[in-house]
């Protein structure tokens, strides 16, 4: 049985590998999209389980991704966490997301809401 | 014709007393002349009816008439150069009209001799008042001489005793008549050189009033600073070149409108109703208020203008020109809040990478290499923490920064703060107890993160002052329309002078080289400023050794 699937859609390239390797510690599989429109390509071929998503992206804005997430049925169960540095944004979008999280965002804190919102349990490089 | 008749009879001199006596002699040198000639025209007519004398003979009195209009002529002449000697030939000329107009019996003892009081009255009126006792002695003479060898008679002593009575007489009214004019003339002068020194005076102030209006004047045309003077009605009636230069219009355009029309297409309506607030406030002197005035940013302050009663005469408008400050201000803003940005992203990368680490995402670590980790992780958050409070402190002065009101609960709050500090007050060995009070309403409205901003601001202040002992957090409800929460340490304790400046922006109470903690000062400065922002108050209250608490007050609704 494969891991589950998730999309790391971030511009950041640290803050990219940094939400991947929590991802990846929570024990799902992961892909990093660095622009809007790879992400938007993802999306039609893919249907991940768990998608952190920036709000600030190039080319496709997070929250039209967001809206095209939850418009379409074939994404359904898709889990998306939203990450923002602006608590308005986080307000605002607290009842589309599954989780809005505040940047900036550590990585054991992705790490463990990840693993209960997939079930999966999370691993631990000296355990 | 009057003036030329005066300028005839009056004798320049500059002693107005020989002026008064030469004019009054040419006075009666022209009566006498009018009457020569009078006499004259009756002597020609009679003669001419054959009345008088022989043919081929002279008639005297033609003679006479003509030796008196001459006489008359040669003493006005004389007038001219001597008052005094045209006076004594005058009066010759009289006294021997006087004594050949009569039969000598008559001039020394009969009907004639009353004639020559004439001469002594005015003797003493054209000469000096005195000489009417000589023309008294001429006259005496002159009839003693009759009686004598004339008449061969005794002397007329009665007749020479009137004269002298007359003489007194005369000298006596003369005198006062001439002490009077000197008294007049005194007068007059006195209040010629009052007047002159009045018009002098006068002048001097003109010229002292018109140097100083000049001078303020040219003050306020030179000012760098735009000054309308508003009257009580709150018309315009002085406005200098720099305030037609700040505002954009013509001096003239300025006069007689009131601040309303001079603001209606340049100023945005909310600064309007600010500088409409200031006119109306009634404080002698209010502070500055800065306003986007057209395509300038000015700052205008107001001051009360009353007279020397206290009386309001006027408003005194000053606005200056604050467009490169503001321009400044914003750029300094941008500057900070850009840098900010840009140094949060890699702060925020370290702290990832240095979690993945800690977390034994790449791998295992050696308990020294966690040790190494910890402390990279504190320091950046430490880093981090600075360029949140900069960043805060850039949008509060800037005014971007916006408040994000829901309804939160108040323990909410306490948990936050005790997951965000609780571990510090732990690591110290302090107490940190929290206490929500029963009238504490279940919800309040406000900014949560801000709040918690504050909150947490205060308690890792109170952990990081306080060595040992308690840090002690209470939310309660001191009125009605307010909450609050209170942060009493048994810490060092702030001195008196340091509660002062201890909310102003990088400034701390132990603001010395030799300071113990860490940090910019920034923190109170935007708990104070945050909480101003939320119109709450924040209050100190501090003893040097016993600790301090911070409570600050907010409104339940806004």
């Amino acid at each position: 049985m494969s891991n589950p699937l998730a999309f790391v859609i971030e511009d950041d390239e640290d803050l990219a590998i940094i939400f991947a390797g929590a991802l990846k510690a929570a024990g799902l599989d992961t892909r990093i999209l660095r622009s809007g429109d790879m992400a938007m390509a993802q999306l039609a071929v893919s249907t991940p389980d768990v998608v952190v998503l920036d709000l600030h992206l190039p080319n496709v804005a997070g929250t039209d991704i967001l809206r095209h997430i939850r418009n379409d049925p074939r994404l359904a169960q898709a889990r998306v966490i939203v990450a923002t540095a602006d608590p308005r944004l986080a307000d605002m979008l607290q009842s589309q997301a599954d989780l809005v999280l505040i940047k900036p965002i550590s990585f054991s804190q992705l790490r463990d809401l990840a693993a209960r919102l997939t079930g999966t349990t999370p691993t631990n490089g000296s355990a | 014709m009057g003036k030329s008749l005066s300028r005839l009879l009056e004798v320049a001199v500059t002693d107005p007393e020989d002026a008064r006596r030469r004019k009054l002699l040419n006075i009666l040198l022209a009566g006498v002349g009018a009457i020569g000639l009078l006499a004259l025209l009756a002597t020609l007519v009679l003669s001419m009816f054959g009345a008088a004398g022989q043919p081929g003979e002279v008639n005297p009195l033609l003679i006479a008439c003509i030796s008196l209009i001459i006489g008359a002529v040669v003493i006005y002449v004389i007038n001219r150069f001597s008052g005094w000697v045209a006076s004594t030939l005058f009066l010759a000329l009289i006294i021997l009209i006087a004594v050949l107009a009569d039969q000598p019996v008559q001039v020394a003892e009969g009907r004639s001799i009353m004639n020559l009081v004439i001469p002594i009255i005015a003797a003493s009126v054209l000469l000096r008042p005195a000489t009417s006792f000589v023309a008294a002695t001429v006259c005496s003479v002159v009839i003693a001489f009759i009686s004598l060898f004339v008449l061969h008679t005794v002397p007329n002593f009665p007749a020479m005793f009137i004269f002298f009575i007359v003489a007194l007489i005369a000298w006596l009214s003369a005198r006062s008549l001439e002490n009077a004019l000197a008294d007049l003339r005194a007068i007059n002068r006195e209040l010629d050189q009052r007047v002159a020194q009045r018009t002098q005076e006068l002048a001097e102030a003109l010229a002292t009033v018109h140097a100083e209006a000049s001078k303020s004047k040219a003050i306020l045309e030179g000012i760098a600073d735009g000054v309308i003077v508003f009257d009580t009605d709150g018309k315009a009636i002085i406005a200098n070149p720099a305030a037609s230069n700040l505002l954009g219009y013509p001096t003239e355009e300025i006069i007689d409108r009131d601040i309303q029309a001079l603001m209606e297409t340049k100023v945005r309506s909310s600064d309007q109703e600010v500088i409409s607030s200031l006119l109306s406030g009634q404080e002698m002197r209010q502070p500055s208020v800065k306003v986007g005035w057209g395509d300038k940013t000015l700052s205008v302050s107001l001051a009360r203008v009353t007279d020397a009663s206290g009386n309001p005469i006027g408003t005194v408008a000053v606005f200056r020109d604050f467009t490169r400050e503001a321009e400044l201000d914003r750029m300094k803003s941008t500057i900070i809040s850009m840098t900010s940005h840009e140094l949060r992203t890699p702060v925020t990368a370290i702290l990832g990478y240095a979690d993945m680490l800690k977390e034994s995402a790449v791998g295992a670590l050696t308990d020294e290499q966690h040790g190494v980790i910890q402390r990279i992780i504190f320091n950046c958050q430490r880093l981090s923490n600075l360029i949140s409070n900069l960043l805060d402190q850039a949008q509060i002065e800037a005014g971007t920064l916006k408040l994000t009101y829901t309804y939160f609960t108040p323990s909410s709050l306490i948990e936050e703060m005790v997951a965000t500090v609780g571990l510090a007050a732990q690591v110290k060995g302090l107490e940190l107890v929290t206490a929500v009070t029963a009238d504490t309403p279940p919800l309040v409205y406000g900014d949560a993160q801000r709040v918690s901003q504050v909150l947490v601001n205060l308690v890792s202040n109170a952990i990081k002052y306080t060595d040992q002992g308690s840090v002690l957090v209470r939310i309660f409800r001191p009125d009605e329309g307010h909450w609050g929460f209170e942060v009493a340490d048994t810490g060092s304790g702030i001195p008196q002078e340091a509660q002062d400046y201890i909310f102003e922006p990088f400034r701390r109470a132990d603001d010395s080289l030799t300071r113990k903690s860490s940090g910019a000062g920034l923190g109170l400065s935007i708990v104070k400023q945050l909480v101003n922002l939320m119109k709450g108050e924040i209050r100190l209250t501090s003893t040097v050794g016993s600790g301090s608490t911070f409570t600050v007050i907010l409104p339940l609704s806004i």
